[in-house]
């Protein structure tokens, strides 16, 4: 392609050549012939094809939201040298960078290598598409040009951010019995000892520390390990409403942060969990356990994307199948969901654990004048209904802000 | 060498050759001949009725000192806005004074003086109009620049091949401040994006080199393109080449034309889709 440069340089170079004979003039006519040879000579510098091949890769297999990830962007020269080469390396407006550069102008000689390196934050959970890198030649006096796509798409998948979760008791009444069982450092009533606390009226007399109480006059009770295990299955909202509010703080992200750090705490336990999300469509993870099953559920996760109307009703059919009495827990924000109210109820009738968190993100709505206070006022009051509505039919049900951790809040609700 | 060290030289060279191709341009076409000064003699000559411009001093090397001077004064200032506007403000004023003195017949201005220097400014123009182009990356001022070293010196009694060196020594000069000034700005904006990198030095190594290179070719191809008429002479038909059109310059501009046309053709048909072919993967 030609640059405007280049058109000048022989408009002006043809218009002296054949404006200077008017005035005699050699000076002209010569500088006008100059331009000309100039551009032509030009036309053989730097714009003959060339053959790059360019690769990616990542120096970590996972990555999770709030992180970063190191990118060796490889440009490989197999044909002939390049003087200018100018490499842009296509990225999703998801991620930024944040040290070193995806836009670079290099000299490539024949069959180099360059590595060009450089950090990507990715802030936000989800799976995302590297694009083709685009090049673009320059001779070196900017007079012709030439721009191409190189294919070389890679995949990124973000998984959502795994919050440590610790000491929460999510467990059922009615646990599976573990073949061979273990002691899997939670409160419970094994021989295990886990550590005391304060004496609540209607503690068992037996497991008062009498010896702590002749030391302190305080009285103190043992804890023990509990050895079980359960089916937990998660129930998560993904509605298009739940796509809410910014692209970072909108309460799906918050549900899928919810989620991940839920899917890990209750899988190290040995747990076994499953998770169903509605929205467009009713997706099903059937229980399992190991590493596997968690990146397995943290992918599905990073993939999910606001969209569809389906209520808390469509998943009944699928819970119908999971093991009775185990914990259910609807992560929602039970908006706009006249199911909502007939769904819990019939978890509940079924003899399922139920615990409702729902993210909330209506403060941060207002605060950023994504919501003006009236509507936040109604959404605000609609949802404390909600949650008393799922307390009176006995699930354990929260508000969860999603600026406060998760396990702490958890553990209020649970008391 | 570092980035911004090659970035200056380029700017250093281009001053230079900004400077030089002025002073080629003077001494191809003699400042008294210049029809832009013509016409400034003869406006002054009918406001004052006096020659003034005969009477000044018309060495173009002053000139050209002026305008480095000025050039550099006006880059220095422009580091600071606030001292900049403040020298303007007083500039301006200066000259209010000088205007309202004149209206009013003082004799304490040093007018000649004045006058000299206005003089030295104008012949300068090109210099320091071009300077803020290269040292401040204005390409407008550039073009600008450009526009008044070829206009400002042209007379009307052209010249010939007698001048053939000053002639080539000029578009050498000039040829090397364009590329120069304007690769200058874009390769110093491309400088900053890539942070003055190792790797980017390379790419400014390459451009100095195939600079000089290209046009050391370009020299050659002109001169080709020139004694094309000449062996177009020997090919055409005795009737064309001996006539009056064909020896004159309007000869050699057709043959110019022709041989690159000619050069056109031979490249699309042995290069074609250079430029257009598909980058590899």
């Amino acid at each position: 392609m030609w640059t405007r440069k280049a058109i000048i340089y022989v408009g002006l170079g043809v218009i002296l050549v054949l404006f200077a004979p008017f005035i005699n003039n050699l000076q002209l006519f010569l500088l006008g012939t100059t331009m000309l040879a100039f551009v032509a000579v030009h036309s053989l510098v730097n714009t003959r094809p060339i053959d790059v091949k360019i690769t990616r890769s990542f120096n970590d297999d996972q990555v999770f939201e709030n992180s970063s990830v190191s990118i060796d962007f490889v440009v490989q020269n197999k044909g002939r040298s390049v003087g200018f080469l100018e490499i842009y390396d296509n990225l999703p407006s998801e991620v930024e960078v944040r040290s070193g550069l995806n836009h670079s102008v290099i000299r490539l000689r024949q069959n180099e290598t360059v590595v060009n390196q450089y950090l990507l934050d990715c802030r936000l959970r989800g799976q995302f598409r590297l694009g083709n890198p685009r090049l673009r030649i320059y001779n070196p006096s900017f007079l012709f040009y030439y721009e191409s796509e190189i294919e070389s798409k890679s995949s990124l998948v973000v998984l959502p951010q795994i919050e440590e979760i610790e000491g929460v008791d999510f467990s059922t009444d009615f646990p599976k019995m573990y073949q061979g069982a273990m002691p899997i450092r939670r409160i419970g009533t094994s021989g295990e000892f886990y550590g005391i606390r304060e004496y609540f009226p209607g503690d068992d007399f037996k497991n008062i520390n009498w010896r702590v109480f002749g030391r302190t006059r305080k009285l103190m009770v043992n804890q023990f390990e509990r050895e079980d295990i359960s089916d937990i299955m998660l129930v998560l909202d993904a509605r298009e409403i739940t796509g809410t509010g910014t692209i970072l703080r909108n309460p799906l992200n918050y549900s899928c942060k919810a989620a991940a750090s839920l899917v890990n705490f209750f899988l190290r336990t040995r747990n076994r969990v499953g998770l169903i999300t509605y929205g467009d469509s009713v997706n099903v993870i059937s229980p399992d356990t190991g590493e596997r099953h968690l990146y397995k559920i943290l992918t599905a996760l990073a993939e999910i994307k606001a969209s569809g109307s389906l209520g808390l009703h469509t998943v009944l059919g699928d819970l119908r199948n999971f093991t009775p009495r185990s914990p259910v827990m609807v992560i929602s924000t039970l908006e706009n969901d006249k199911t909502s109210a007939t769904a819990l109820r019939e978890i509940t009738a079924r003899g399922f654990k139920l615990t409702v968190i729902a993210p909330d993100t209506l403060d941060y709505d207002r605060d950023s004048r994504i919501i003006s206070p009236t509507v936040y006022f109604t959404a605000s009051a609609s949802l404390d209904n909600k949650i008393t509505e799922a307390r009176s039919l006995g699930a354990r049900a929260m508000r969860w802000n999603p600026d406060s951790v998760l396990s702490t809040s958890l553990a209020e609700v649970i008391r | 060498m570092q980035t911004s060290n090659t970035l200056a030289l380029m700017q250093s060279v281009a001053t230079l050759a900004l400077m030089l191709s002025l002073s080629f341009a003077y001494l191809i076409n003699p400042l008294e001949d210049s029809i832009f000064f013509s016409v400034l003699s003869s406006f002054s000559k009918s406001l004052y009725n006096s020659n003034v411009i005969n009477e000044l001093n018309t060495s173009v090397i002053a000139g050209i000192i002026t305008g480095l001077f000025l050039g550099t004064t006006n880059i220095l200032l422009s580091s600071s806005k606030k001292i900049y506007n403040y020298v303007l403000i007083s500039l301006i004023l200066l000259f209010t004074f000088i205007f309202i003195g004149y209206v009013f017949s003082v004799e304490g201005i040093p007018y000649e003086p004045l006058q000299q220097f206005f003089f030295w400014v104008l012949v300068g123009l090109p210099v320091s109009t071009g300077m803020v182009g290269i040292w401040q990356n204005k390409i407008g001022n550039q073009v600008i620049s450009a526009f008044l070293i070829l206009s400002m010196p042209l007379g009307l009694s052209g010249n010939t091949n007698e001048q053939i060196y000053p002639i080539l020594g000029f578009v050498f000069s000039f040829m090397l401040f364009l590329e120069l000034s304007y690769g200058h700005t874009r390769y110093s904006r491309l400088a900053r994006i890539m942070s003055y990198s190792k790797e980017y030095e390379d790419v400014l190594v390459w451009f100095l080199t195939t600079l000089i290179v290209t046009l050391a070719f370009t020299m050659i191809l002109t001169s080709l393109a020139f004694l094309f008429h000449d062996l177009l002479r020997t090919l055409l038909p005795y009737s064309f080449s001996n006539s009056i059109e064909y020896n004159t310059i309007y000869g050699q501009a057709l043959s110019v034309l022709v041989f690159f046309m000619l050069w056109a053709v031979v490249q699309i048909l042995f290069s074609r889709g250079y430029l257009a072919r598909q980058v590899e993967d």
